[in-house]
């Protein structure tokens, strides 16, 4: 069954417990002064895989309020990260993280183009980069438990359970509290679906998301053209032989001709 | 060996070898596509609690969320193991995380009591440190830079310095003080023993005016609810603005020793000295991170005010009790080492009364030693200057006495926000059903244990123990009962010579203009809670 997590994004208030929980078990490195994690500047790079950015919003009574979005690979269940890489270095996993393998990786930085969202970083500055995203905790996943960030958020903002059982409850709740959320999972059907599902009492939007992707699946997508391919090479390899071969026993026939004065053989 | 040259490479041999490692190759890689090596991620470690199979959650978790522009504390990442701690001091003791409802509104709650930071044991939440800022200004020879002390600084700071728990280390300080290039050390006692006068008086004004039904002395719009609250803690008095605001009008409208001092240092001292306030640089050291926030609120410009450039503040810079231990640390002065000096005269003199601030229960003996005099017109009798039943590090503690000619004072004293919670929602609910008022006067101190145990302090033990607390009591009391020249803050003679030359009277006009102050309704800024 392929996990999945659903954010609640009005539960949270900024802590950043969960930036901290990912720098501790990845082995990542700080920057705030240049890389910031948390706050109006924070953004996804090479060292940062999950952020919580702030933003500054109006709230359903019309007061100016503060929003946290806790950013990171969304985890799609048809990722076109691995759809593109050439070496098998990006992987989808059965249990639903979207893993890396530098092992395998030639650097060629397809993944960073064909990601709908922007999420894989490469890191410029090092002799031999790599390509850096969040991996979901996957040795914790695979070992039953939640991925860090998840366990470590005191207000339990993040639900970490089947996706599927996700996108019923994120309906539920929606359903519960029509006043507060506004009607949509955002992740539930953006680009094909992501394992990451999220909840938001703002226009998502404006808490950074981009909501202008695709609602199906890119690599279903762009495999209406390549799925024609191998037909493609194939017919074309047959025509082109075809037209060789005729023009070749063409040729030699022109040639028998030529040679009926008894010239040397070949 | 002959000669390698005539070795024979032949173009079959060449091609072999060129073959082998082509399929070589292929191989390995084809190989590797199967086992595609470690991938990246998960070299690490989280604290034990958070590696627990399934998704129960964790009981003890995460952290307390802090503005990057909190003026009282910062925190910084690298040093935070996620132990959950600061979460443990804000919300079980201070009852501040988690009794506001989600979503936030436009504010990260906090009352800048720094008792995270007194409970963080990696120190990854801190006191933000104006140690630089306050350098520069005392090596600016055109500025006239005065500090002041608060009554806890000196029954801790030694502890810096290797010395035990509650070393009383007063002269140390103020011989420190001078060392580092401050132009006049001036004791927070005094401007306690002057919170005494003006809180004491407001008192029998608001107890008047509840036997009368109207105000009496004092200002005609001044509160005449019952009971009075101080308003010497900062943290308190924030935690009553977001999370009780309908009592504010409860509480004393006197400032904090802190402001009081800073008020009258660039209104009173500058006259008396001939110094253009705006040359005089007021720097307190506090035991208090929330004192760095009560001194940058808009309304603590009373001398500014009154000097025509508003922007001036009545306190500039506040330093913990950390911060000046680092300060001289930094400068490589011994303090246990140094000659005690005592502090300088017109805003120096301090008495017992005004030292048992720093303790829980302190501020309220102190009142009842001057209130009784302003009552009764006698020093108090000597079972009163020892008043047990509010001293010691319960949460919640009450007396009644008898004060004659008006009955019986019934006061009590919490100290951490979360025992201040007990009294405030008892006393919430009486209003509502229209009892009159269980008691006449309530002191509140945001720390556990009072300014002893303040955010700022020396962190002796992490967490907190009350083992520490007990020995810093002891020395404070010690302090009022043997060392003090005087027990009674209506005989602080420097105190005395200011209503004279200066103020007029207590809680008169001059008196209201600096010494006295507003609040604010921060309700709007949460969805208060009553329970986490």
């Amino acid at each position: 069954m392929s996990k999945g997590v659903l954010v609640d994004m009005t539960k949270c208030f900024g802590c950043g417990a969960c930036t901290v929980a990912c720098k501790l078990w990845n082995e990542k490195k700080y920057d705030e002064v240049n890389k910031p994690t948390l706050g109006e500047q924070a953004q996804l790079v090479d060292i940062n895989w999950t952020v919580v950015s702030k933003h500054d919003v109006t709230d359903k009574s019309g007061h100016p309020a503060w929003r946290f979005a806790k950013k990171q690979c969304l985890h799609c269940v048809d990722p076109a990260c691995a759809s593109s890489c050439l070496v098998g270095a990006l992987r989808k996993t059965e249990q639903g993280p979207v893993i890396y393998h530098p092992d395998l990786c030639v650097g060629c930085r397809y993944c960073m183009v064909a990601c709908p969202f922007n999420i894989p970083k490469y890191e410029w500055d090092k002799s031999f980069p790599k390509v850096s995203k969040c991996q979901m905790c996957f040795t914790r996943v695979a070992a039953g438990e939640q991925p860090a960030c998840i366990a470590v958020c005191p207000n339990q903002v993040m639900t970490f359970g089947d996706r599927d059982a996700l996108v019923q409850e994120a309906h539920k709740r929606i359903a519960d509290n029509k006043e507060l959320y506004v009607n949509h999972v955002f992740g539930e059907t953006e680009v094909g679906g992501t394992a990451w599902l999220y909840l938001s009492d703002q226009p998502f939007a404006k808490l950074g998301f981009k909501t202008a992707v695709p609602q199906e699946s890119l690599p279903a997508y762009t495999w209406q053209i390549l799925s024609k391919l191998p037909a493609i090479l194939l017919g074309w390899t047959a025509i082109l032989s075809g037209i060789y071969f005729i023009n070749k026993r063409r040729n030699s026939i022109a040639e028998g001709k030529q040679d009926s004065t008894g010239g040397p053989q070949a | 060996m002959d000669n390698k040259n005539d070795l024979p490479i032949s173009r079959r041999f060449f091609l072999k070898g060129l073959g082998a490692a082509g399929v070589t190759g292929a191989l390995a890689t084809l190989s590797g596509c199967k086992d595609a090596g470690k991938p990246s991620g998960g070299e690490g470690w989280t604290p034990q609690q958070y590696n627990a199979p399934g998704s129960w959650p964790v009981q003890v978790r995460g952290r307390v969320p802090i503005d990057p522009r909190n003026p009282s504390i910062v925190r910084d990442d690298r040093k935070c193991i996620l132990c959950g701690q600061c979460t443990e001091a804000c919300e079980r003791v201070q009852s501040v995380e988690g009794f506001y409802g989600l979503p936030i509104k436009n504010d990260i709650t906090c009352v800048n009591c720094g008792q995270c930071a007194l409970w963080c044991p990696t120190g990854a939440i801190s006191e933000r440190d104006d140690i630089s800022k306050v350098l520069q200004v005392i090596g600016d020879t055109n500025l006239h830079v005065i500090v002041q002390t608060a009554p806890a600084t000196r029954i801790a700071i030694g502890e810096e310095f290797g010395m035990p728990a509650g070393s009383i280390v007063e002269g140390k300080m103020v011989a420190a003080l001078k060392q580092l290039g401050f132009d006049r050390v001036f004791d927070t006692n005094f401007s306690a023993d002057l919170t005494i006068m003006e809180e004491g008086t407001e008192l029998v004004n608001r107890i008047k005016a509840a036997g009368t039904g109207h105000a009496q002395g004092g200002h005609g719009h001044a509160p005449t609810a019952l009971p009075q609250f101080t308003s010497c803690s900062p943290g308190w008095v924030k935690f009553c603005e977001y999370f009780y605001p309908d009592l504010l009008d409860h509480m004393s409208t006197c400032k904090s020793p802190q402001q009081m001092l800073g008020s009258v240092a660039k209104t009173y001292y500058a006259k008396k000295k001939n110094i253009d306030p705006r040359q005089i640089v007021s720097v307190a050291i506090m035991p208090c991170t929330a004192k760095k926030f009560e001194a940058a609120r808009t309304e603590m410009n009373s001398a500014g005010v009154m000097a025509g450039t508003p922007e001036l503040r009545d306190v500039d810079f506040v330093l913990t009790t950390r911060e000046l231990a680092r300060m001289i640390k930094g400068k490589g002065i011994d303090l246990a080492k140094l000659d005690p000096q005592p502090y300088d005269s017109l805003m120096g003199e301090g008495t017992g009364a005004a030292v048992i601030f720093a303790a829980t229960g302190g501020v309220m003996e102190a009142a009842i030693r001057s209130g009784y005099y302003l009552l009764t017109g006698q020093n108090p009798p000597e079972a009163l200057l020892n008043l047990n039943a509010v001293r010691g590090l319960q949460g919640v503690k009450e007396a009644a006495l008898n004060v004659p000619g008006v009955g019986e004072l019934r006061v009590a004293v919490a100290s951490g926000l979360g025992n201040a919670r007990q009294l405030l929602d008892q006393i919430r609910a009486d209003k509502q059903a229209g009892r009159p008022p269980r008691y006449h006067f309530i002191e509140f101190m945001a720390c556990p244990g009072g300014c002893i145990s303040g955010g700022g302090q020396p962190k002796t033990s992490v967490p907190p123990s009350d083992w520490v607390r007990k020995e810093r009591l002891q020395s404070i009391y010690t302090i009022d009962a043997k060392l003090a020249k005087k027990r009674l803050s209506h005989e602080n003679k420097e105190v005395m010579d200011l209503y004279a030359d200066f103020l007029g009277k207590p809680n008169g006009d001059m008196a209201h203009k600096l010494l006295h102050t507003t609040y604010t309704d921060r309700s709007a800024h949460l969805t208060a809670k009553t329970k986490a």
